[in-house]
């Protein structure tokens, strides 16, 4: 109860409102530790490596943003398109900031669509958080696994 | 006596006693008495009373540190260089500074409490800064994500400000959003209106202060500015300028033409202005700025679209910006007083155009750009 | 009629043969939690020497001057709870002002103070045991020593059991509660020694 303080923070900043107007837990009323808990299963199930899909969707954004804004073709078979915004977003976990983009990935060949910011990044690689169902910006095991498939 | 009132009353004692100890002891600890704080070896000296977060105490002398989350540590944006001691960093200010800046005792301004006489050294341009009351006059739509957002300023009326320059819009508490915010955006009006500013804010998904302009802010709402800052404006030089935006990063550009244009300054600079969309649908003030094209020589405007649609019946230039930008960097602009560049727009962006720009001989140190980061 | 215990033998004995954390097993939260990381378990383990040497003295002048002449012992409990929380208020506002980097690293823990049973457990076993005034502060401070005694070694041996292949279904809590038994036993070990009953 009391050692969680830290993840108590963390969650009253995924609220709604307080970095991001939707917030990072959408309409999930789970536990933070459940969602977590839930999706590395889903993970472990899947034999995907959070890492790697970290990695991933890192090298569709870099390829991204050679569309300076606008939707370009990746790899064949991903349209992706980079946004920007002026300053920075802090992790809700408190630890860095993180410059403030959207990055939208259609993938033709299995029909995922996502959205993501270098903050989702960061929370997928360093807290093995991929947000609340419900979230515009979810990134679901499942869907990595069949985008990045 | 009855131990029903006894005992009542003997808590009571004890629990007011003790009460009017810490009271005491607090007025002790917590008085830091009067505390000087020195800015930049003593051009700006103030006495003030100790014990709140610097910040907030520049503030209320009117020094307007940018923040944009107002104090509450989450933004990192509230640096000054303190040159006296103020004890270690804290952990709540390491996450947001670079190891340069802990050497050099940068602190986040609203986490370190007035204790004693401090030291400070921050960039000049800061002391002009002021917090205005504003109202919005009028709200257009550029495009279907872009508006532009006149404010009239209430309080002061004046704005003094180098076309080029930012503002920072406190956001206050709305719908979810529990606490006041401040973002940042590139002032579009003319310096020479001194009494309005105007802005183009591109709606972000998510975003907080974007959200708020797009939904909550209507004509005649009451919102309160704060600037203005930052240092990308026009270069005193005869080099010809290179500008290129997309977006909302037209904003700063509006600004230094029509400023230019109706001071006449910088008279030698030729300006090529290159801004890029997708598709009609994301393109703005395509006809203002070609009838300035038309009045003004040495204004060139280049618009290209990346993928017009057939129906759209596109008669400009047609490719990603940077494409567009290397053919008339090769081609069509004269070089003879040498070439600046100056960027506006996302990180990506701007680095693809600085890759462009160096590659056909322009210097990287001339290159002047305003990054949303 | 107060014990015959020697000031200074007591305060040895509430230190290491009636250690109140590993032979009585008071304040446990705070211990296991905060005792992962050594600057954190310093600074608390100070902090909670320092306020049950204060509420000692300040609860023992209560009880002898107020509470016994008025016959309200009865109300012992509750006045102790009012007199540490005052007295955890007052360090909390020294504290801010002197480190705040040691106040934010305690953060949470330091008002918890309040409700950490040690310390009221110290406070009751004075009463119980009528011990005099230099008894009282004596045994207030030697169980606080005792207390930062303990958290300091733990998170010292949490430190290096960290760097160590501990099997995954025992890393943190459950390393830490064995941990905690064998330091416990080594200190009953010591038991006997000392009568400070």
């Amino acid at each position: 109860m009391k050692n969680t303080e830290a993840e108590k923070n963390a969650l009253q900043r995924m609220k709604p409102g307080a970095i991001t107007i939707q917030g990072f837990l959408g309409t999930d009323t789970r536990s933070l530790a459940d969602i977590i808990e839930a999706d590395a299963e889903e993970f472990r199930r899947l034999k995907l490596d959070p890492e790697e899909a970290a990695d991933g969707l890192e090298r569709l954004r870099d390829a991204g943003q050679a569309g300076l804004g606008e939707p370009i073709t990746v790899e064949g078979r991903y349209i992706v398109s980079t946004g920007d915004a002026r300053g920075v977003l802090p992790c809700p976990y408190g630890d860095g900031v993180f410059h403030k983009n959207s990055v939208t990935v259609d993938d033709e060949q299995s029909g995922v669509e996502l959205i993501y910011s270098d903050l989702s990044l960061h929370l997928l690689r360093a807290h093995g958080f991929c947000q609340g169902q419900g979230s515009p910006f979810r990134l679901a095991p499942e869907a990595l696994a069949r985008l990045l498939g | 006596m009855n131990p029903i009132i006894l005992g009542p009353l003997v808590t009571a004692g004890i629990a007011a006693s003790l009460a009017l100890l810490i009271s005491l002891i607090d007025r002790v600890v917590n008085d830091y008495g009067e505390v000087s704080i020195d800015i930049n070896g003593g051009k700006r000296m103030y006495k003030v009373r100790g014990g709140s977060a610097l910040l907030g105490t520049l503030a209320a002398e009117g020094i307007f540190v940018p923040s944009a989350c107002g104090g509450r540590g989450s933004c990192g944006a509230c640096k000054v260089r303190v040159l006296s001691d103020v004890g270690p960093h804290l952990p709540t200010e390491i996450p947001y500074l670079t190891p340069q800046e802990i050497e050099q005792n940068v602190r986040l301004s609203c986490q370190i409490k007035l204790k004693k006489d401090i030291q400070l050294e921050m960039p000049e341009e800061l002391f002009s800064v002021k917090k205005f009351k504003s109202t919005v006059t009028s709200m257009k739509d550029l495009t279907y994500d872009i508006k532009e957002v006149l404010f009239r300023l209430d309080e002061p009326k004046d704005i003094d400000f180098i076309a080029g320059q930012y503002v920072q819009i406190v956001v206050p508490p709305y719908g979810s959003v529990k606490e006041s915010v401040q973002r940042a955006y590139s002032m579009s009006s003319r310096p020479l209106d001194k009494n309005h500013v105007e802005l183009l804010v591109r709606l972000v998904p998510g975003g907080i202060a974007t959200t708020f302009v797009h939904q909550q802010l209507k004509e005649g709402g009451k919102v309160e500015l704060v600037g203005a800052f930052g240092d990308f404006r026009v270069r005193d030089t005869p080099a010809a300028m290179v500008c290129v935006a997309g977006g909302s990063g037209m904003a700063p550009f509006k600004s230094m033409f029509y400023d230019m244009r109706e001071n006449n300054s910088f008279p030698e600079k030729e300006i090529w202005y290159f801004f890029g969309a997708r598709t009609t649908k994301d393109m703005f003030y395509l006809d203002e700025l070609r009838q300035l094209q038309k009045e003004w020589s040495r204004f060139h405007f280049i618009p290209a679209l990346s993928e017009p649609k057939p129906e759209e019946n596109w008669k400009g230039e047609t490719g990603l910006i940077t494409d567009v930008l290397e053919k008339y960097i090769k081609e069509k602009i004269g070089k003879d007083e040498g070439l600046e560049g100056y960027l506006c727009g996302s990180p990506g962006m701007i680095n693809a155009c600085i890759n462009v720009m160096t590659r056909n001989g322009m210097e990287e140190s001339k290159v002047y750009y305003d990054k949303f980061a | 009629m107060p014990p015959l215990i020697n000031p200074i033998t007591l305060f040895f004995a509430s230190i290491f043969t009636s250690n109140i954390l590993l032979t009585n097993f008071l304040g446990m939260c705070s211990f296991i939690s905060i005792s992962k990381d050594w600057k954190s378990s310093f600074g608390l383990g100070m902090a909670v020497t320092v306020v049950l040497t204060i509420t000692a003295a300040v609860s023992w002048l209560v009880l002898r001057f107020v509470l016994v002449p008025f016959g309200m012992e009865y109300l012992s409990f509750i006045i102790f709870i009012i007199v540490i929380a005052a007295v955890v208020q007052i360090l909390e506002m020294v504290i801010d002002r002197a480190s705040p980097a040691l106040y934010l690293s305690l953060g949470i823990f330091l008002p918890l103070i309040t409700v950490n049973c040690a310390i009221l457990g110290a406070i009751l076993f004075m009463q119980i045991r009528s011990y005099n005034f230099i008894q009282a502060i004596t045994f207030g401070a030697g169980s606080g020593l005792g207390w930062w005694l303990a958290i300091m070694l733990l998170a010292a041996i949490r430190e290096r059991t960290e760097k160590n292949p501990v099997p995954a279904g025992l890393k943190g809590p459950g390393i830490t509660m064995i941990t905690i038994g064998f330091m416990a036993m080594a200190f009953i070990g010591f038991s006997g020694m000392i009568a400070v009953q």
